[in-house]
């Protein structure tokens, strides 16, 4: 089987709010100068997924990720998880993209691998949330794409894949190769290991730029994105407490009861 | 241009590695375990999946090999969480699998290693007895060869690792005879935790580490082939000085791990606990007090990866092991003092991690060479006139 992730690097998502600073005119968050970057955590459960696969069929994964020079670092760690090649997307061309430009440069990547029978990302990113670009690959490469998925079983040329649901999950059937992106419920991504540290300090992560991906500038970063951000800005979040009073815990508990669903919590 | 602090992309990797591991499956459990005086099978099992077991061993053995300095970081990066788990690694790795690998022939290294990296099994090394602490050369425990088996007699206190249900070896050092100078021969052998006339007990009631495991060891006429001798008889106390001069570093990794940890609670606590209307570490009788830890931590921290430099290096290490694990250990005796006074009465209560490193901490100072004794270590190394005693 060969394999290919896709992986973002993100801020810490554990960081709180406040530890940002917004860049109105740029219209782009500023994370405090400590914020560790990290593997976005539906990534990291994809690169999971992947291993899981190779773990059971064999063949190789490799991990792909457009961003600065640091994901590298993001890079090296799935090296450490166990994947047995990655390569980094990086030149100025690449900068400020949305989810389609970046569908397209990676989608472009993943072509330049060349054989792959199923294309992993994440369900969304840890930062923006907009959980655009594995389909967006899929589109670019014209295969199959299901998304929010946590299982995989491939026999016969076909992957059978849960996917889940509000209420539980259904089972679709699609030939491959195809793309997947992965939800949590796939279950805890695996910690990189002191002997894949080695592994991985060991090789090299090459970087491609727009024409080493046989891209068309036009069609990365800014220039190929088809949003644009209105307005950026950390929401304002209030709380207030009310304590409910009670003759018996019974009457509490009918009381809180009817204001969850005053307010439409339950 | 060969002064360089920067590590290696590996030992970047570790700690990133090693921190993201104990946040995730040691930092929950840890108070319920120290609160159970439990040791987690468990937990060291995962800790040697992710290969924390055998770091310094090669791979062929069944070791992730990852040289000494990014098991000295792996080590600090447990005790910033939680100082059992690191004894139980630390142990294990400098005091266990260590000597067997340093000083063991093939079929010793064959016959144990691979079980002990992949953390099948724990070794253990028996130094300590009752009578015999700081003075190690009082050690009465004797083994005797009678045909070709040695026969083993005398007994073994706080020793780490020894009493749980992973021991499988104890490497024990014995009297084994008189040298032709007239002075005691000591040799240490290896000796199977199901050897009959062996009998391991957990010691419980501890105030630290109570989480890994302490045992006191007896042996009653208790036989191990003769082939059980670890390395040549009569390097007994050399082997045991080059692995405490080994193992000293992984203590002080402790004693450096448990101030980041103490420290980073400290800045937590301190710029979260508003008293007067503001954060109390805005305080300056406060803030000197974190800007004093920075500070240790960093010396303390420029000191030990010195002295494993020097260790990985092949440059004598003795005088700068024994200078870095005083002086972590007694970096992280402060930290945790102001620490616990940073927390004020919370600090005093074990809901609070750093109740925990108070006591953790205050084993750095007394195992594996007390602070008097590593003074008298480094006293005898810097041309001070007659024999440091």
């Amino acid at each position: 089987m060969n394999l290919i992730v896709c992986v973002k690097e993100i801020p810490d998502p554990e960081t709180p709010a406040s530890a940002f600073a917004i860049d109105p005119e740029a219209k782009r968050a500023i994370p405090a100068k400590d914020t560790p970057p990290v593997i976005s955590p539906f990534d990291e459960q994809a690169v999971e997924a992947a291993l899981r696969m190779k773990d059971e069929l064999g063949g190789k994964v490799t991990v792909l990720s457009m961003g600065a020079p640091s994901a590298e670092k993001v890079l090296k760690h799935t090296l450490s998880m166990g994947a047995d090649e990655a390569f980094l997307l990086n030149d100025g061309a690449f900068d400020n993209p949305d989810s389609t430009s970046t569908a397209y440069a990676l989608a472009q990547a993943i072509k330049k691998v060349g054989e792959y029978d199923i294309v992993f990302c994440g369900r969304q990113a840890g930062d923006f949330d907009a959980g655009q670009v594995g389909s967006g690959i899929a589109e670019s490469l014209g295969i199959p794409s299901v998304t929010v998925v946590k299982k995989i079983d491939v026999s016969d040329g076909k992957a059978r894949v849960e996917r889940v649901l509000p209420d539980g999950y259904e089972v679709v059937e699609v030939s491959l190769p195809a793309l997947v992106t992965v939800s949590s419920e796939l279950g805890e991504p695996r910690y990189a290991t002191l002997k894949g540290i080695m592994a991985a300090a060991k090789k090299t992560v090459p970087v491609w730029n727009t024409q080493e991906i046989g891209a068309e500038s036009s069609k990365v970063g800014a220039s190929g994105a088809r949003t644009k951000i209105q307005k950026l800005f950390i929401p304002v979040r209030e709380s207030k407490c009310e304590m409910l009073e009670g003759e018996n815990e019974e009457e509490a508990a009918s009381k809180l009861a009817l204001k969850l669903r005053e307010v439409k919590l339950i | 241009m060969a002064l360089n602090f920067d590590l290696t992309e590996e030992q970047n990797l570790t700690r990133q590695a090693v921190r993201d591991f104990a946040e995730k499956e040691i930092a929950p459990v840890a108070q319920l375990l120290d609160e159970r005086e439990e040791f987690s099978v468990e937990l060291t099992r995962k800790m040697a999946e992710i290969g924390l077991l055998g770091c310094c061993v090669p791979e062929k053995y069944g070791g992730s090999n990852i040289g000494y300095t990014s098991y000295i970081i792996a080590v600090e990066e447990l005790a910033r969480v939680d100082g059992s788990q690191a004894a139980t690694i630390a142990a294990a790795n400098s005091l266990g699998i260590g000597p067997i690998y340093q000083f063991g022939n093939e079929k010793q290294r064959e016959e144990w290693l691979p079980r002990l990296c992949s953390g099948d099994i724990l070794a253990a090394f028996g130094l300590t007895e009752p009578e015999a602490g700081s003075d190690a050369g009082s050690s009465q425990t004797r083994a005797e060869l009678r045909g070709d088996h040695w026969v083993i007699n005398g007994s073994k206190i706080f020793i780490t690792n020894s009493a749980c249900s992973l021991t499988g070896v104890i490497i024990v050092q014995a009297i084994t005879g008189r040298r032709g100078d007239g002075k005691l021969e000591v040799s240490c052998l290896l000796v199977p935790a199901d050897a009959a006339g062996l009998t391991a007990r957990e010691m419980k009631g501890k105030m630290m580490w109570r989480a890994s495991n302490t045992g006191e060891l007896f042996f009653d006429d208790c036989a191990v082939p003769e082939v059980n001798l670890l390395g040549k008889r009569g390097d007994g106390f050399h082997q045991m000085l080059s692995t405490l001069d080994r193992g000293r570093l992984s203590i002080a990794a402790m004693g450096l791990g448990g101030s980041q940890g103490a420290f980073e609670l400290a800045v937590q606590y301190a710029n979260s606990r508003v008293q007067f209307g503001r954060p109390i570490s805005s305080f300056q009788v406060n803030a000197f007090k974190l800007a004093d830890m920075a500070l240790e931590i960093e010396l303390a921290r420029n000191l030990l990866y010195k002295a494993c430099w020097l260790l990985e290096n092949e440059r004598p290490f003795t005088v700068e092991a024994a200078m870095a694990k005083l002086y972590c250990s007694e970096v992280m005796h402060r930290c945790v003092h102001h620490a616990v006074q940073l927390h004020g009465g919370y600090g005093l209560m074990k809901d609070y991690r750093v109740e925990r490193m108070y006591r953790d901490q205050r084993l750095l100072e007394i195992g594996e060479g007390t602070s008097e004794v590593l003074r008298i270590i480094i006293a005898r190394n810097i041309g001070i006139a007659g024999r440091a005693m």
